[in-house]
């Protein structure tokens, strides 16, 4: 026998939904650029002034959740498919939506915070260099961490949810929101990186995206200071390249 | 050379069966050897899982013991599959590499036999559902009061010392589910397992790893009376006890039986995600330390044909009644050509529907004498569920398809004990004793592994474990004779043995119920 598996289409929906982020990012201009604290001046310095002319708040969270639905989908899909399944047919797109609009508000939260980060790093750190390499401390340390990894298996944790009412619209919302606040946990030190990554923030937004959707697949863990990396994805696509190998030898 | 692995009970189940003898021989060597050497008992123990603080609770582990290298650790400790459709051929393996350590053993001993292999301990033989005697007694014809296979932290479930498997808690129903893997989701967990791919949960576990596995596992461990867990109750413990691998080798015995009933789809060794076994998603091969210093990497693929093994049991009969997926199809009026093939055939019609059909409306704690909830149905889904069965009914001759099968689902169960039992009843009526009406049993659980479970970091993140329990032959009944409430199900949890302590945290974060159709 075969298991068969099939594509639903809450997630070809989701998949267009992040490809249509990405294309915005990466084709848009006029109301879709970049978040301005990743483009603006990469050669020098910025003030937080000058900032807030560019860029008004309203024009920072459109940019913001617009890099949101584009690097966050993919590692939502799991506790989606968790909502879907515990809910009743006629309520899975009420309750999908419900979750990622908890998600999106423990994000959207944070990425205030984080912008008001990089905006003082870079203040206090004109240098974009040295900017760039604090940021990288600072996400290395956090990676190496046990407190990233009970973030990590929080953003695993699979919780009951109510089935009828008002009761489950809040169980929807309440699971995305504390699976958003650990994903922030997870992800905050990592998510400055692109934040100055000048010129190369598009790539550098894509191999976040990678990196932590690889990392996502690695099981709940014991808290320890560890590195903490793709290892699982990369092992994966080792297996699978040698598959065809094998089966021609 | 071919291997048998036969009956414990065939020759009485004491020492005068060599089979029995020979294998408490080779046990009482490993066990003389030190925690880091792979030929060791306790090295196999943790094999199938290491708990540093439970094994020195159990007087398995010492500051002074030499632990194995952090390479042998990686490579060789912890690696039991639970929840997932590796269950069976992980474990199959195990046994293998267990019953090659035992003939290595033995092998310079005077007389001992070159083919030996487990014996297996079948509970469900009529009057073999207590601990053989061989492993009731500290005595032994090569000892006195040094018997290898004797433990006594396997106290029975009675707490007392008293091994037996009470009759009315375990049965064999997973071997009438054809499916090796269920769509899960809550519906069939299949009799196997579910798929356990990129993203392993181990969170709900397959037809015949919750009964009789979790079960068994539960009863013959235990605890004390000073709430002392017996070896086999959890499963950082349970490889140390010699009469777990007499358990292991009956499971994968009805993994077999499963292979010959009527409705059994086979393996899926069509799936390259099975057949090739956790490296395929990026985990870890499943390796077992062989004699010499060797040792085996194994696939899921390599471990389901027995035959190709060398391996068979002496008896792999299927059991007399027709499987369950066929019987219930009877009792709606299908005859029995019929039924096989029309299970058979929905079986492997592809992925199944699934969906919610009810819910109660809070989580519940499981202390005391009982618990009780009420689960509400949604009244569309349920109609779907009753068109099914009346469409069933009409076409009865040839039916185009199987009616629906209905799904009480247990879901994140959690709690600081694993040594809880309890029995799981639809619509017993106030005031009944439900050992009156085994037609209202959905089923009987054992927390085997909830403990660890229930740890917020560890492999399944504090969610527990949900047990899936096939309801429909009550669903069916209770709608042919109008019982069924339209708007409810009332359901009753009877713990094994009450009352169940509050220290032990047992809590169901929702109990619902679902629909597979197609």
């Amino acid at each position: 026998m075969r298991t068969e598996r099939r594509v639903d289409a809450w997630l070809v929906l989701l998949g267009a939904a992040s490809l249509a982020a990405w294309s915005a990012l990466a084709f848009g201009g006029g109301e879709l650029t970049l978040p301005a604290v990743c483009s603006a001046s990469p050669t020098g310095a910025v003030s937080f002034e000058l900032a807030l002319v560019l860029e008004s708040p309203m024009k920072l969270a459109g940019d913001w959740s617009l890099m949101l639905a584009a690097m966050m989908l993919p590692v939502v899909v799991a506790p989606l498919a968790h909502v879907r399944q515990r809910s009743f047919a006629k309520r899975r797109p009420r309750a999908m939506l419900l979750f990622l609009a908890g998600y999106a508000a423990a994000w959207m939260t944070a990425g205030f915070g984080l912008q008001a980060l990089a905006l003082a790093l870079r203040w206090a750190m004109p240098a974009p260099l040295v900017c760039l390499g604090t940021a990288a401390a600072v996400a290395t340390a956090w990676q190496v961490s046990p407190c990233k990894q009970w973030c990590l298996n929080r953003c695993h944790r699979r919780p009951p949810l109510a089935a009828f009412g008002m009761t489950a619209d809040r169980d929807a919302f309440d699971f995305g929101l504390t699976n958003g606040t650990a994903c922030v946990g997870a992800c905050w030190a990592l998510m400055l990186l692109p934040l100055f990554a000048g010129d190369n923030h598009l790539p550098a937004m894509i191999a976040f995206t990678l990196f932590v959707f690889a990392e996502r697949l690695e099981g709940p863990a014991a808290l320890a200071w560890r590195w903490r990396g793709p290892g699982r994805a990369l092992r994966i696509i080792v297996a699978h390249a040698r598959m065809p190998l094998a089966a021609r030898n | 050379m071919a291997f048998t692995r036969k009956n414990v009970w065939a020759n009485g189940g004491d020492f005068n069966d060599p089979t029995i003898l020979w294998y408490a021989r080779g046990v009482a060597a490993m066990q003389g050897r030190a925690l880091n050497d792979q030929s060791g008992w306790r090295f196999f123990g943790a094999i199938h899982g290491f708990n540093q603080t439970k094994w020195q609770r159990v007087g398995a582990w010492s500051p002074n013991d030499p632990m194995p290298s952090s390479s042998d650790r990686a490579t060789f400790w912890a690696q039991c599959q639970h929840g997932s459709w590796y269950f069976l051929p992980w474990h199959r393996g195990y046994l293998i590499a267990l019953e090659a350590m035992i003939r290595d053993a033995i092998a310079n001993m005077p007389g001992a036999p070159t083919d030996w292999a487990l014996p297996y301990w079948n509970y469900f033989n009529p009057n073999q559902n207590a601990l053989p005697p061989a492993f009731a007694s500290p005595n032994w014809p090569d000892g006195q009061g040094n018997n290898p296979l004797f433990v006594t932290r396997r106290y029975g479930p009675d707490g007392n010392g008293n091994v037996f498997v009470p009759m009315d808690q375990v049965n064999e129903d997973a071997l009438g589910d054809p499916p090796f893997v269920g769509p899960g989701q809550g519906a069939s967990p299949g009799f196997g397992g579910i798929t356990t791919g990129f993203n392993h949960s181990g969170r709900t576990h397959g037809g015949i790893e919750m009964q009789p596995h979790d079960m068994v596992h539960v009863l013959v461990g235990w605890v004390d009376q000073a709430n002392q867990k017996g070896l086999m109750t959890d499963p950082d413990t349970a490889g140390l006890d010699p009469i777990f691998y007499l358990h292991h080798g009956n499971i994968d015995r009805l993994w077999e039986v499963w292979k010959g009933t009527p409705t059994a789809q086979g393996d899926p060794v069509s799936d390259p995600n099975w057949t090739n076994g956790p490296p395929n998603t990026g985990g870890q091969a499943f390796v077992m330390p062989m004699p010499g210093g060797t040792s085996m990497t194994y696939t899921p693929g390599q471990m389901s044909s027995l035959s190709t093994l060398n391996y068979t049991y002496d008896n792999m009969s299927p059991p007399a009644a027709a499987p369950q997926a066929v019987a219930r199809l009877q009792r709606l009026g299908v005859p029995a050509p019929a039924a096989v093939a029309l299970a058979r055939s929905t079986a492997m019609a592809g992925p199944a529907n699934v969906e919610l059909l009810g819910a109660n409306t809070q989580s519940i704690r499981l202390s005391g004498t009982e618990a009780r909830t009420s689960l509400a149905l949604d009244a569309a889904v349920k109609n779907k569920v009753a068109a099914s069965l009346q469409a069933t009914r009409a076409a009865a001759a040839a039916p185009p398809t199987a009616p629906d099968r209905v799904f009480l689902n247990l879901e994140n169960v959690r709690g600081l004990s694993d040594a809880v039992a309890f029995s799981v009843y639809i619509n017993l009526p106030e005031g009944e004793d439900p050992a009156r009406h085994p037609e209202l049993k959905a089923g009987s659980i054992g927390l085997f592994g909830v403990s660890t479970a229930s740890e917020r970091d560890g492999q399944h993140a504090g969610d527990g474990i949900t047990y899936v329990l096939e309801i429909t032959p009550i669903v069916d009944a209770l709608h042919l004779s109008g019982a069924l409430d339209p708007g409810q199900l009332h359901v009753r949890l009877v713990p094994l043995k009450p009352p169940v302590p509050d220290s032990a945290q047992i809590s169901i974060g929702r109990i619902s119920v679902y629909r597979q159709g197609s």
